[in-house]
């Protein structure tokens, strides 16, 4: 007899068009929740990582990733040409690693569904089968008892009936010459699906977190004036999509004062690593109640659920520029640490022409005999400040430049000098001073308010997975058959115990063993 | 004692005290192996019993240059390249002894030891005087961090060992299949033990005279074996080749670990004959790996936890973030090949493989080759 069809033969003929894309559409479904795809996007998205560990990454190191660009690092301008235009250096933003993430949710959504019905159908449904054959791998022992089939069945339930939390530990079955009993299917699967869904959850932590956090970073030099927190106070400024620019609670940060030391024997073991990063800041809140804290490494500051970081840090010296007995330019220049020396900008657009100094400030630079002696220390313990002039058009507003950094394209340089703090130094028409160095501290400021979610997401992954991999499928049936009577004559049953594991055979073995002791120890059996 | 004495005795303990007591422990009970008939291991051998003492006392050693090392530098050591692959050996041979215990697999014991001399040796080539830790990294955070995830490593370590040795058992048992004849059916190996096998979890395992266990030895070509694991080991040493200047110093580096590597597959090869069955070590590795995972996963999680504290956002892609999310991504791959019809076996083992590669590829090249925030400032 021919086996029961499922499907209709295709019709003869060319088939409709819409038959087509159906079919094509069902085919990829089919490909795309095969495990072995599943496995193959695992690979590739594995691989991309791959590139993203050697590759320089644009959000993390722009500079480096620049320099690539340019052939000044990597391996060449023509190779770096070829990675930008494969997005290598901004892997996780390629429209091809979320392509990759994409698919591998619909294959696991398409694995999931069905896996998910089955679990809830064995849940509540599924019994245990009766044992007609042992196999050769089952675990077997016996145990003779004393008393009648029924008494030593019974005797072999209240041994299986054990309870964890209200749920019992084995789903039972019986049967008039045997009992059956199965666990750990339900919480293997169960964890794996808890494991595979707390993706789901992650994304979602992830996605709205994205839309509704915020972020923003603020130099403050210390002893100054700080900022008040609203959009327009952050030097960069990173809401999500969904978080409001009213949502700032307007609360008030101000640098007390900071401190930072290293390791300052050159001879010391980890010498030169810092010792100590530490602010000190004053928190006025809109009712005008102020509190000092402190922000130090792996200790945050949390002000209105708002997490404040130091981030960076660096010196502040005060230049002062002049164009004949006029005050161009007068403020704090904050300068970004490099190795040795700490640089940053003036840019003066009141001189006529425009004044741009490119500064390198030396921490520790004693004087020596030809000038001041560069050490490469960072503390302020002999500063020094490089100053170059430039002059021309700083364009500003028309090119990408950073605080710290000036566009000499269109500058014209008209001389260097150093500077102590206290002195002054002629350029032309145009007066320098370098009035007095500081210190400035990079905060950042941050909402996520995706946390708690992510951190549920982490929990619900680790319980998953742990359940999965630890929790085994095993079967236990104890068979009874009546035995020879006692010497007294009363009835006595051989119950043999026959074990099955499905996964982790060692454990269930052990568990095997216990629950054979048990039941001889329950009814005064003996062990065959 | 002042610190330098603590430095210098930690030294010692360490190299030779360790080095030489797991060696020796690795030769005894291998050389125990041999005089063992067939697969069976005949309990309470001296030599086994000697090499058991001696890995006893190579763990202690190693404990105490661990306890040493700390006092001296009033930090734990999880601070640098060669303390992090110290403790991966010490995790890797005490965690394995136990759990070749507790699966009753004693002739593996030889095998972990082996193990467990290479990676000592490999820490060895990264050795770093004690010293502090930048402040910023002295927090419970780091500590629950980064134990987890040198845990992690090391029972991964185990868990490659297993999988490498469930590769060479399938070649002399591959070659079975394709003959159309079954270990144990041959008239050399005719005689069964009295009482059938000792251990209940594999299949009945014969007794094999001398010269069998040659002919089976030679099912795996010595020369393709060597010059495979040399271009495997290249996969991960090349590293040095880079990092290290100059280049002769580099490729001097990446041929010692290659030959190291080569020298230790050859030996495990000569002992192939007595491994337990091919589905033993594929279940005995399968579970270290799982472990591992676990470790791996919360050691993971416990780091994006301590980044948002530290750094102010969970997750960045930092080059040692990307590692660790690689290679979470490779063992996933094997613990669901295994799952999987078409990558059962041998293909599982192959991707198990990988993922150790990709790990120890990712641990230096994040520390040597790229600059990030999770880099080990001038090692």
């Amino acid at each position: 007899m021919d086996p029961p069809v499922r499907r209709a033969a295709p019709p003869p003929g060319p088939r409709p068009p819409h038959r087509v894309v159906l079919d094509a559409v069902a085919m990829a479904w089919r490909t795309l929740t095969r495990m072995r795809t599943a496995l193959w996007l695992l690979f590739g998205l594995a691989l991309q990582s791959a590139v993203a560990t050697v590759v320089p990454q644009a959000p993390n190191v722009p500079g480096t990733v620049r320099a690539w660009l340019a052939g000044e690092e990597g391996p060449g301008a023509g190779v770096s040409g070829v990675l930008d235009a494969l997005g290598a250096f901004d892997v996780y933003g390629s429209t091809i690693f979320l392509a990759f993430l994409l698919l591998l949710f619909l294959s696991l959504t398409a694995c999931l569904v069905p896996r998910i019905r089955g679990w809830w159908r064995l849940v509540r449904r599924s019994q245990p089968p009766l044992l007609r054959a042992a196999a050769p791998d089952d675990v077997r022992a016996g145990v003779l008892v004393g008393g009648d089939r029924d008494a030593a069945l019974a005797a072999a339930r209240e041994v299986l009936s054990d309870r964890i939390l209200g749920v019992a530990r084995w789903r039972v079955r019986t049967a008039p010459d045997q009992v059956a009993a199965e666990t750990g299917l339900w919480s293997r699967e169960g964890g794996s699906l808890a494991f595979h869904l707390s993706f789901y959850a992650l994304l979602a932590a992830i996605v709205l977190g994205q839309l509704t956090s915020f972020e923003g970073q603020r130099g403050v030099v210390e002893g100054e004036p700080g900022f008040v927190d609203a959009a327009v106070s952050y030097w960069t400024y990173d809401p999500g999509r969904w978080f409001p620019e009213d949502a700032h609670a307007g609360w008030r940060l101000d640098l007390a004062s900071f401190e930072v030391d290293w390791i300052r024997d050159p001879l010391a073991p980890g010498a030169g690593q810092p010792t100590v990063f530490r602010s000190e800041v004053d928190v006025t809140r809109p009712d005008g109640t102020v509190e000092r804290a402190v922000v130090e490494g792996n200790r945050p500051l949390v002000v209105d659920g708002r997490k404040i970081h130091q981030l960076d840090w660096g010196y502040a010296p005060r230049v002062v520029v002049r164009q004949g007995g006029e005050v161009v330019h007068d403020g704090w220049v904050p300068t970004l640490a490099g190795t040795g020396v700490f640089s940053g900008a003036v840019k003066a657009p009141a001189a006529e022409p425009d004044v741009g100094l490119e500064l390198y400030l030396y921490p520790y630079a004693p004087d020596g005999p030809d000038g001041p002696r560069l050490t490469g220390a960072p503390w302020a313990e002999a500063p020094v400040l490089l100053a170059w002039q430039w002059r021309g058009d700083l364009q500003l507003g028309a090119t990408q430049q950073t605080i710290t950094e000036l566009d000499v394209s269109r500058l014209d340089l008209e001389g260097a000098a150093w500077l102590r703090p206290g002195d002054v130094t002629a350029f032309g028409d145009v007066e320098v001073e370098f009035v007095e160095l500081r210190r400035w501290v990079g905060f950042q400021v941050s909402r996520r308010p995706q946390v708690p979610g992510l951190l549920a997401a982490s929990a619900l992954l680790t319980l998953g997975l742990v359940t999965a991999l630890y929790a085994y499928r095993r079967r236990i049936w104890v068979l009874a058959e009546p035995a020879p009577g006692g010497p007294d004559g009363t009835p006595r049953t051989l119950l043999t115990v026959v074990g099955r594991a499905f996964q982790r055979p060692d454990a269930a073995a052990e568990e095997h063993a216990r629950l054979v002791d048990e039941l001889a120890r329950r009814t005064g059996g003996t062990r065959t | 004692m002042t610190d330098a004495q603590l430095a210098d005795l930690s030294r010692v303990l360490y190299s030779p005290v360790t080095l030489a007591l797991y060696t020796a422990a690795a030769i005894a009970l291998l050389a125990a192996l041999s005089r063992t008939v067939g697969g069976e291991v005949a309990r309470g051998g001296a030599l086994r019993r000697l090499g058991r003492v001696l890995a006893a006392a190579g763990i202690a050693a190693h404990v105490a240059h661990e306890v040493v090392r700390g006092l001296a530098q009033d930090r734990l050591p999880l601070g640098n390249m060669f303390e992090v692959t110290s403790l991966m050996a010490l995790v890797g041979v005490a965690g394995g002894l136990w759990y070749l215990r507790t699966r009753r697999r004693p002739e593996l014991e030889g095998f972990v030891l082996l193990g467990g001399t290479l990676l000592l040796g490999l820490a060895l080539l990264m050795y770093a005087e004690p010293g502090p830790l930048m402040p910023i990294l002295t927090t419970w955070w780091r500590t629950f961090h980064v134990s987890l995830l040198v845990g992690g490593m090391g029972v991964f370590a185990a868990g490659f060992l297993f999988t490498a040795l469930y590769l060479l058992r399938v070649r002399i048992d591959g070659l079975d299949a394709d003959a159309g004849e079954h270990r144990g059916t041959s008239p050399a190996d005719a005689t069964v033990p009295e009482g059938g096998p000792v251990d209940g979890g594999g299949a009945a395992v014969a007794v094999r005279s001398a010269p069998d266990v040659a002919a089976l030895r030679r099912r795996i070509p010595a020369g393709r074996l060597a010059a495979g694991v040399f271009l495997g080991a290249s996969t991960v040493s090349w590293v040095w080749a880079v990092a290290l200047e100059p280049l002769s110093t580099g490729l001097a580096r990446m041929l010692t670990v290659n030959v190291a590597l080569v020298a230790a597959a050859l030996l495990a090869r000569w002992f192939a004959p007595h491994l337990p069955d091919a589905e033993v070590l594929d279940g005995i590795a399968h579970r270290t790996v799982a472990f591992g995972f676990v470790l791996w996963t919360v050691g993971t999680i416990a780091g994006a936890m301590w980044a948002e504290q530290s750094w102010g956002r969970f997750w960045g892609w930092d080059p040692k973030e990307t590692g660790a999310f690689l290679t979470w991504v490779a063992y996933a791959g094997y613990l669901h090949g295994r799952a999987t019809r078409g990558f059962r076996g041998e293909r599982a083992a192959w991707i198990g493989v990988g993922a150790f590669v990709t790990l120890m590829a990712t641990y230096l090249v994040a520390n040597y080759v790229i600059v990030g925030l999770h880099s080990y400032a001038g090692l």
